[in-house]
């Protein structure tokens, strides 16, 4: 007698799963490694720059993130949750794909990093920034967001000192900078030479040949991605078009306003993060909406807060912080997704109130930006310049924390640098940090580039004035030269 | 009797099983010195109001409860801020806006109002300094923690402080890229420590009740 097999359906499965999924991913991820290996290593190599162990610098970057995200998330199963059967410590690591967070995390930090502080990076973001919440399909957070932003709040001066976000062509032929740290310090608001033709033209935006992070810089590769995602029907669509659009849109509005042309909006999309991280990193499958209206309002508010974060914080780069931001709120915003159809007066009252505000603050950007100088110059207040032979003493004050800084600056003539700083009066309370850390010798070492100088934790508003007064004075005195 | 001294110490530490008064825990532990002292002046305290609420619990009629505590708290707060603005006044200029918050924080008030209010006096003294030593030693944990994770030392005496001419300041590990992660020495290194450090101990106290 023939023994029948029987079962609950669904009894015909598509082929179609997550690993498969994962797999696309990575298809589309292989021509920007390539590329950022290229320009980052071998590129600065054939000109002369670097030796040919900097050359292998960024493909050894993105294997040892792959295998520390890897390693760290075996050895949390092995210890943490006991998985110490060999059958099942595989079938876990199977559905975990934990080579992600680690290849996405060593794709956005600069090419200079330290092999070890990527590894600390990759170990926070798996462990902390996935493991602890669950594992794969419960992480609230972006994992690779996470631990960009624990090697970037942590490690800042470390990475600079070992070189920074510029290669070893880079620093030879382009600006001391990335093009968002220019634009920062320029203002928001300057001509197209100012901001785009130092670094190239638009075209080379496009392709890829500025500096910045390891894999983010070419546009024409993560363009190639997305469609190859497409057409795979991999990716969430809507989120990546709506956020690049509504970017394009505000700063064009910005630009406009002030005078500027198409230049300025398409500087805006091709440089930093966002096309990188609005095609792979917003459209995680884990920490994105599923909803599709839920998918529009959270693109919607991920446009805003970037140009919000570019453009009235302190921080140049707005993306990573707009996404790590909003990956709290999927929940509330899929819920609204989830119901729209049945409760259609509250999606239509949400998209109104979000259209509201982008209205409202694009308009105070508009309006703010470009003029800060004036209430600038109220700060600082020059006493008395006395010249002598071979040195300027300033005598000046500037806005502190508690009541003005009263200090004495000596410049030398011959080399035009800052050689003493004397402070004669100051009610700060937090005076005893700056003094331990010994600000005042490090303000003076790094006079050049005080844009990279660190702030003192717990002492941020009186360092940041003091870094100010510097400032002012050497700009002054370079005026009067 | 011994239960109310331990009781506060391992079962009930205020800090990492009742997570009370975590307020000025997440500010004053950027170094060890400063834990030090902020866990010795809310011992001083806990002790000491403990005591004396526990001897006039009869005598205060149930209306005004309530402040006269808070008056008896009050003052052994201005004691203690007196007694370190007079001998140690760069640790005031660092830790002293926490040293009022004593006076509302969530372990004095809760012990006075919730066991002294209560209990013999004996048993009341020994609860307060059995909370006030869980709380010392909670801080020091956290303290050395963040410190070594954020400076890469230990300092026990600052010699700023001018008390003692002792200076007690180790370095840890050599210089290196790693250590110092200057994330420990903000807010958002405060939160990351005690919330793993949470964990640990939970996890220990899980393991330990599922083996028996």
């Amino acid at each position: 007698m023939k023994m029948y097999y029987v079962d609950n359906g669904p009894h015909i499965k598509s082929s179609y799963n997550t690993s498969k999924m994962m797999v696309h991913l990575f298809i589309a991820l292989l021509p920007i490694i390539i590329f950022s290996s290229y320009k980052n290593g071998f590129l600065p190599y054939f000109n002369g720059y670097g030796t040919i162990f900097a050359a292998f610098r960024p493909i050894i970057l993105i294997i040892i993130g792959m295998l520390t995200s890897l390693s760290s998330e075996a050895l949390f199963y092995y210890f943490v949750l006991k998985k110490k059967d060999k059958q099942e410590l595989f079938s876990a690591l199977r559905y975990s794909f934990a080579i992600f967070p680690g290849l996405f995390l060593a794709l956005i930090i600069p090419v200079n990093t330290p092999f070890s502080i990527l590894i600390v990076g990759c170990v926070f973001a798996t462990i902390i920034g996935k493991m602890l919440f669950g594992g794969f399909g419960y992480n609230i957070f972006n994992p690779a967001l996470i631990g960009a932003l624990f090697i970037y709040s942590t490690y800042y001066s470390n990475i600079i000192s070992n070189g920074g976000y510029l290669n070893k062509m880079e620093i030879d032929t382009i600006a001391h900078a990335t093009p968002l740290t220019n634009l920062k310090s320029l203002n928001y608001i300057n001509s197209y030479s100012n901001i785009v033709s130092s670094f190239g033209d638009l075209w080379d935006f496009f392709l890829g040949f500025i500096p910045g992070t390891m894999g983010e810089t070419s546009v024409l590769l993560c363009l190639l991605g997305f469609m190859y995602l497409l057409i795979t029907k991999v990716i969430k669509w809507r989120i990546p078009t709506i956020y690049i659009i509504t970017v394009f849109v505000l700063t064009a509005f910005i630009g406009y306003y002030n005078n500027l042309g198409l230049w300025y909006p398409l500087f805006h999309i091709f440089s930093g993060g966002l096309m990188f991280g609005a095609i792979f990193m917003a459209t995680d499958p884990v920490t994105s909406p599923t909803t599709s209206f839920g998918q529009v309002i959270y693109a919607l508010c991920l446009g805003l807060l970037t140009v919000v974060f570019r453009f009235l914080t302190i921080y140049p780069e707005g993306v990573l912080t707009a996404i790590l931001t909003l990956n709290m709120f999927v929940f509330i915003i899929d819920k609204i997704g989830a119901t729209v159809r049945f409760n259609f007066k509250r999606g239509l009252i949400s998209i109104l109130v979000l259209l509201a505000a982008i209205s409202i603050i694009t308009l105070y950007i508009a309006n703010t930006i470009g003029r800060t100088d004036e209430v600038d110059d109220k700060k600082f207040n020059i006493i008395n310049i006395i010249y002598e032979d071979n040195k300027t003493i300033y005598t000046v004050t500037h806005k502190a924390y508690h009541g003005l800084i009263e200090a004495e600056v000596i410049i030398n003539n011959d080399i035009n640098e800052v050689i003493e700083i004397n402070i004669i009066e100051q009610k700060e309370d937090v005076w005893s940090q700056i003094e331990n850390n010994n600000y005042l010798t490090a303000i003076i070492d790094n006079q050049k580039k005080l844009d990279d100088l660190d702030t003192i934790s717990g002492a941020t508003f009186t360092s940041n004035s003091l870094k100010e007064l510097v400032r002012k004075v050497l700009a002054d005195y370079n005026k009067k030269r | 009797m011994k239960k109310h001294l331990f009781k506060g110490i391992f079962i009930e530490n205020p800090i990492f099983v009742l997570l009370l008064g975590l307020c000025p825990v997440l500010a004053v532990t950027t170094s060890v010195e400063n834990a030090i002292v902020m866990g010795l002046s809310v011992m001083f305290v806990l002790f000491f109001t403990n005591t004396i609420i526990s001897i006039i619990k009869n005598i205060v009629p149930e209306q005004v409860r309530i402040p006269t505590y808070i008056l008896i708290i009050a003052t052994f707060v201005t004691i203690v801020e007196l007694l370190l603005n007079a001998y140690t006044p760069i640790i005031y200029t660092t830790i002293g806006i926490y040293i009022p918050l004593i006076v509302v924080n969530c372990i004095v008030l809760g012990r006075a109002i919730g066991f002294a209010s209560k209990e013999k006096v004996f048993n009341s003294l020994l609860d307060g300094l059995g909370f006030g030593i869980g709380f010392l030693i909670a801080l020091i944990v956290l303290g050395g923690i963040r410190e070594i994770l954020g400076n890469n030392t230990i300092t026990i005496i600052d010699n700023l402080s001018k008390l003692t001419n002792v200076e007690m300041i180790y370095q840890v590990l050599p210089k290196n890229n790693v250590f110092p992660m200057s994330v420990f020495r903000t807010p958002a290194g405060a939160f990351l420590s005690l919330g793993l450090l949470i964990g640990i101990i939970n996890t220990i106290k899980i393991n330990r009740r599922g083996n028996k």
